[in-house]
């Protein structure tokens, strides 16, 4: 070699005494270590078994945990920069996990990397590698976290995340340093033990921090529920959802416990976007905190001290939070969750709550309106009655049934399926699927109107439903099969997709831009379905915040039924957005954004874009029909 | 006797509007026997002499000074007496909160029950009065023997004033004993009435984002005043802060039940519907005609709100002169 | 205080309710039913009464079996325990054979206060409630939207028409029709349901109670009304718009 590269140094000979203070270090740090982890961890021991979790097919939680851990994707797509940065460092972990394991076993003879041998020496400098981009990555994160500050990451400037910076940039660079002395001088040693004691500092400090994640997220990415929002059913006559510290799970304790206070969740959060009490990060934090002071076995409800029963109740159940969460919370069954302890118990008392509930039990809808409303729109319009003999039953929902909006929008679609020649027919009677009272919590209600609904639809024989409307999608696909098998169905937009080509082309240089439906995009994963009715219709624009991304429009989790909001209106913030675009017509797939935005529009006045439905996009182009 | 006695009831030192029209049922089942009208109270001279006059046959004056104020121990025990010693064969009330009160338990005394609200008289007789809140009509017959009684539902019978030579009224005196009043009415109140209660107004009317500006509200407030109706409005209206949010009607506001309900440019959105469909007459006035609001209406008028309401204004105005 | 709440089960509000092929009473095998509103307030009044002052709350229904759900509902919400009446020819019955059979199953409890909702949904008679308590020789008052406990008696709060209302005090026994409006309902909760399961539900049938009696007005047939609510659109400039409008608000919804 003509121009020898340096070796990691490494001092060749370590005295008794330095062995024997190295393990009494060793020792303490574990120590202290354990004594913060030992109870967080019986914490999460001793909470309630998941009575619903099943760990196969574990092909999903596979692939979660190459993607979301290993690979980083969701820490790296949500905030590409900080992201890499946290990447960076994470990566430069798991490299140097053989390299800190070495480094220890050196000091009593049993090292098993050789600096000087091949392997050695090619590991030690893929490491050098990672350590480099880790002083970096962990630079970066230090100057945005003290300098840039993001407001998410919260008014206080948290110190214990500047002793983790430096902890770590210390490891790294003694690491570093490390190649360019001689093994035998004393700097050696010193950058030895700075990275040794820097070690065996770093132990202790992560279960008291945040920092607990190291140890915990990569259990919650591959323990999660196994799929978006899944709200788990209740066990026995004694669980009426997370009343107090008994109703927690090992998987909610988990994920308290894993949250890295990153904000995510609350940068994408409507209701905290709108200056609402709720912040989906204090209720993980507050879950934490409960657990930290009372334990899992306490009686104390839940909601007071730690959890305000306002923000609880303030949850769109958007599922933004849930879709953003690096370390794989999943937030929308924990706001359920609570709900449910506060509604089954009694506890909530709401003006416009108990009116929703008492409507429901008394049989009416949600919208508290009469059925002869809806005879009447049937009949007026003569649409078909379901009889068995139609390929499709077209589920109305409260919406389509009663509101004006939802009406026209029904029209449209059955004048497509007129024109496909598509047969379907509507149910006599429709009970509301039960969407509000499950994500508010009112288990009794969800359960008699999911099992009268089912048992309608057997008896009439329905096996392929379509819906305007994503939550009745939602709640019939996914929620109802807690009391039996739902039919098949499917939003309008996937059936409008797939006969696009069908249609006549109604397009022309009019821009549109699509509101994704939260029950339709991160709910059902329905993104392209509805673009493609929209395109074809006109230009297709989108908004900042889309897809996956998509902001609440402000109805959901039953919040469409209790009154007026806290703060600014969430349909108003993003109807702000929509309009921003500049596009002339704003493309809905949801009665219940429709009608948010409906109203968000006109308070805009003059100039607003139009609003339609996809299904009246498609509409457009076909020929008038004679009446 | 037999024939029909019909109750007329005291509103305010006044016979009720409800008891003519009771009267008038009355005068269908009895109309060859003719028919018998009590005033019931302590002091009934007034009430006799406007019941005078009328076309009945008699007119009884029930009256001791333990019948004011209303009880029902009271009332049930004077009439109870007074129906023994009469003995008609119809019993005819006007449906009113009153004769709710007393007129199930006084039937009950005589082994009878009270058919009532009754809406229209059939040959037979045969009584219809409506099931399941309007949606049907049944019909009932009495088919025991004995006095039957029957109370009838407001604006079912169309009262005709006469004016026919006044027939001296009678007197009744029913054996009353204060310490058969078990019950002891206190004086008639209203609500605090510097709230705005629109759950319990009787009439409303209500604007919305077709009045275009705050200025504009004054020509609807008169309409309301002519009517004696409350002000309400639609969330927008409320939103500018054109009027207080305790006036807005619908799912984010109050819920409301008038008899009437008069909607001057309101679109009918959902939001808003949900909070008045239960109103027992609405009038939608819009400039849309396929505006929604038509949609739940009873009665509708599409034109400019700003040409409808003055004249309707002037409408009332003239028919109050 | 002991209290006895007289509930029914009705047609739910927007059930498809049609007339049965003999045209003499509606077509029940399809129906959904659910508490009569107004006995709900009746229900949460004694609720709210116990809550304050003690005691116990027992409601008693008569109806077919279907009656138990409802029954439970009331258990659930907080009632303590249930009569049920199983008789299966309640709507053949008039007024007074239904309060008969009520009466009968309320006297020997010898309770504080006998409430019951103003009137029923189905039915719409209104006046069971105040039967009841002629039977069974109570003083009694009807509308009532409040209940307050006195050294006597209670102090009730009734409504009068327009807008108007009354105290009135009775001394206990009593029994009162109670008016929907009047409070806050509350929702059945899981819980609530959960813990019914475990309350005391009696059972007692017509002929135990001995409280037959042949009825004194007979319902013969229903029928839908001829008129159907449709809206009527008012034409002409608008001042014979106007006019129009005056006219049928006047003498045909009779609201002015
Ligand atoms: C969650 C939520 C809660 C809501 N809560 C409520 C609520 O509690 N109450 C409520 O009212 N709304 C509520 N809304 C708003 C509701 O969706 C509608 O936006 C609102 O009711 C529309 O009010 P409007 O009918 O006055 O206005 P618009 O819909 O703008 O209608 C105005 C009407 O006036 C007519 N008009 C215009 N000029 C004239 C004229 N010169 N003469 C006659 N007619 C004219 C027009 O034809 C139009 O039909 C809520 C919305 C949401 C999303
Ligand atoms: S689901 Fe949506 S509204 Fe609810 S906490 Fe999460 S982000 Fe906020
Ligand atoms: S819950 Fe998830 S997204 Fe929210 S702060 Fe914690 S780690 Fe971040």
């Amino acid at each position: 070699m003509v121009f020898p590269l340096p070796t990691l140094a490494e001092p060749q000979h370590f005295s008794l005494a330095e062995r024997v203070l190295f393990a009494a270090l060793a020792v303490a740090s574990v120590a202290l270590f354990w004594r913060r982890f030992g109870p967080i961890l019986r914490n999460i021991l001793r909470s309630k078994q998941d009575a619903d979790f099943h760990l196969f097919p574990a092909g999903k939680r596979i692939r979660d945990f190459a993607g979301e851990v290993l690979l980083q994707g969701k820490v790296i797509r949500q905030r590409p920069l900080a992201g890499f940065a946290h990447a960076l460092v994470f990566w430069a972990f798991c490299a140097f996990a053989l390299v800190s394991l070495n480094h220890c076993a050196a000091l009593y003879g049993l090292g098993f990397l050789n600096p000087a041998g091949a392997v050695g020496r090619f590991y030690f400098y893929f490491a050098a590698v990672f350590a480099l981009g880790c002083a970096v990555g962990i630079a970066g994160l230090f100057i945005r976290r003290f300098f840039v500050r993001p407001k998410w990451l919260g008014e206080e400037l948290s110190w214990e995340s500047g002793l983790i910076a430096l902890l770590i940039f210390v490891l790294m660079a003694s690491y570093l340093g490390a190649f360019f002395v001689p093994a035998a001088s004393p700097a050696a040693r010193i950058l030895w033990w700075t990275h040794a004691i820097t070690l065996l500092a770093f132990l202790p400090v992560i279960p008291q921090t945040k920092h607990l994640h190291l140890i915990f997220s990569p259990f919650t990415v591959f323990l999660s529920r196994g799929s978006f929002s899944r709200i788990p059913p209740l066990v026995g006559d004694e669980d009426f959802g997370l009343v107090a510290g008994r109703d927690l799970t090992r998987i909610v304790s988990l994920q308290a416990y894993s949250c890295v206070e990153c904000g995510r969740c609350t940068e994408h959060c409507p209701a905290n976007n709108t200056g609402k009490l709720l912040n989906p990060k204090e209720i993980v934090l507050g879950l934490r905190g409960y657990l930290n002071e009372l334990g899992p076995a306490s009686e104390v409800p839940l909601l007071g001290k730690h959890i305000a029963q306002q923000a609880a109740f303030q949850c769109t159940t958007c599922g933004a939070c849930e879709f953003q969460c690096p370390v794989g919370i999943e937030h929308v069954p924990i706001i359920v969750g609570l709900r449910r302890g506060a509604v089954n118990t009694g506890a909530w008392d709401d003006e416009h709550g108990a009116k929703l509930f008492l409507a429901l039990e008394r049989g009416s809808n949600a919208l508290g309106l009469g059925a002869a409303e809806r005879d009447k729109f049937i009949e007026k319009n003569a649409l078909p009655i379901f009889d068995g003999t139609q390929e499709y039953c077209l589920w109305l929902g409260c919406m389509g049934s009663h509101d004006p909006r939802g009406r026209e929008i029904v029209l449209a679609l059955v004048r497509v399926m007129h024109y496909l020649g598509t047969s379907f027919g509507v149910l006599r009677k429709e009970r509301c699927t039960g969407d509000a009272v499950r994500r508010l919590g009112n288990d009794l209600l969800f359960q008699q109107l999911a099992e009268a609904n089912l048992e309608a639809l057997a008896q009439n024989k329905v096996t392929k439903m379509l819906s305007i409307c994503p939550h009745c999608v939602r709640t019939i696909q996914e929620d109802w099969k807690e009391y039996g098998a739902p039919p098949a169905i499917e939003h309008h937009s996937e059936f409008l997709a797939r006969h696009l080509a069908q249609l006549p082309r109604g397009g022309n240089q009019e821009q549109i831009v699509f509101h994704d439906p939260c029950y339709l995009g991160r709910y059902r994963g329905v993104y392209d379905e509805p673009r493609a009715v929209a395109s074809r219709a006109g230009l297709l624009v989108e908004a900042p915040r889309h897809r996956e991304r998509s902001f609440c429009c402000g109805a959901g989790g039953g919040l469409a039924f209790l009154g007026e909001e806290q703060g600014e209106r969430v349909s108003h913030a993003r109807a702000a957005e929509l309009a921003a675009t500049g596009a002339e017509t704003v493309a809905a797939a949801c009665p219940f954004c429709n009608s948010m935005f409906r109203d968000a529009l006109a308070a805009r006045g003059e100039g607003a874009p139009q609003l339609l439905d996809i299904a009246q996009l498609a509409a457009r182009g076909l020929p008038e029909q004679g009446n | 006797m037999s024939g029909v006695l019909v109750i007329l009831e005291d509103r305010g030192g006044r016979i009720s509007r409800l008891s003519w029209e009771a009267a008038a049922a009355a005068r269908i089942l009895g109309a060859q026997r003719g028919v018998t009208a009590a005033v019931v109270g302590a002091q009934t001279e007034a009430l006799a002499a406007e019941a005078c006059g009328q076309g009945f046959a008699r007119v009884v004056r029930v009256e001791h000074a333990l019948l004011a104020p209303y009880t029902a121990d009271g009332f049930a025990l004077a009439l109870e007496q007074l129906i023994r010693a009469e003995s008609p064969d119809y019993v005819v009330f006007p449906h009113s909160y009153q004769v709710r009160d007393y007129a199930p338990a006084l039937a009950c005394r005589f082994g009878q029950v009270l058919i009532s609200d009754v809406v229209a008289i059939g040959e037979g007789p045969v009584f219809t009065r409506q099931l399941m809140q309007g949606r049907f009509n049944a019909s009932y017959r009495h088919t025991a023997s004995g006095p039957c009684f029957v109370s009838v539902q407001a604006g079912a019978f169309r009262a005709e004033p006469a004016d026919l030579p006044a027939a001296a009224p009678e007197s009744f005196a029913p054996a009353l004993d204060a310490a058969q009043i078990r019950t002891r009415p206190g004086e008639p109140f209203r609500s605090s009435a510097q709230t705005v209660d629109l759950a319990a107004a009787q009439r409303i009317v209500s604007i919305g984002r077709g009045i275009r500006e705050a200025a504009n509200i004054p020509l609807v407030e008169e309409l309301a005043r002519a009517l004696d109706a409350e002000l309400a409005a639609s969330r927008p209206i409320c939103d500018s802060g054109w009027l207080p949010i305790e006036r807005q009607v619908g799912s984010s506001g109050h819920t409301v039940s008038p008899r009437l309900y008069v909607a001057v440019g309101i679109s009918g959105a959902i939001q808003h519907l949900v909070g008045m469909k239960g109103s027992q007459c609405i009038v939608a006035i819009n400039k849309d005609p396929d505006a929604p609001i038509f949609e739940v209406a009873d009665y509708g008028i599409a034109g400019d709100l700003f040409e409808v309401v003055p004249a309707l204004i002037a409408a009332v105005k003239a028919g109050k002169a | 205080m002991k209290i006895i709440v007289a509930i029914k089960q009705v047609p739910e509000r927007d059930a498809p309710v049609r007339i049965d092929p003999a045209g003499t009473w509606i077509e029940e095998s399809s129906l959904q039913f659910a508490l009569n509103e107004s006995d709900a307030y009746a229900l949460e009044e004694a609720l709210q009464l116990k809550e304050k002052h003690g005691g116990e709350v027992a409601v008693v229904s008569a109806g077919p079996e279907r009656v138990g759900s409802t029954i439970r509902e009331a258990l659930a919400k907080g009632a303590d325990r249930a009569v049920h009446i199983l008789c299966d020819d309640l709507h053949s019955r008039d007024a007074l054979g239904v309060a008969r059979l009520l009466a009968a199953a309320i006297k020997p409890e010898q309770p504080d206060l006998v409430l019951s909702g103003l009137q029923s949904e189905d039915l719409g008679l209104g006046q069971t409630g105040v039967i009841v308590a002629e039977l069974l020789g109570l003083p009694h008052a009807t509308l009532i939207l409040n209940v307050e406990k006195t050294e006597t008696g209670v102090k009730v709060k009734r409504e009068l028409e327009e807008g108007w209302f009354q105290s009135v005090e009775l001394p206990l026994p009593a029994a009162l029709s109670i008016q929907s409006g009047g409070n806050k309902l509350r929702y059945a909760t899981l819980m609530g349901i959960k813990r019914a399961k475990t309350k005391e539900v009696r059972i007692l049938t017509a002929a135990e109670l001995g409280a037959d009696s042949a009825p004194v007005v007979r319902m013969e047939r229903i029928a839908l009304p001829t008129k159907q609510k449709s809206t009527q659109m008012l034409d002409g400039s608008p001042k014979e718009a106007a006019a129009a409008l005056l006219e049928k608000l006047k003498f045909e919804a009779r609201v002015l």
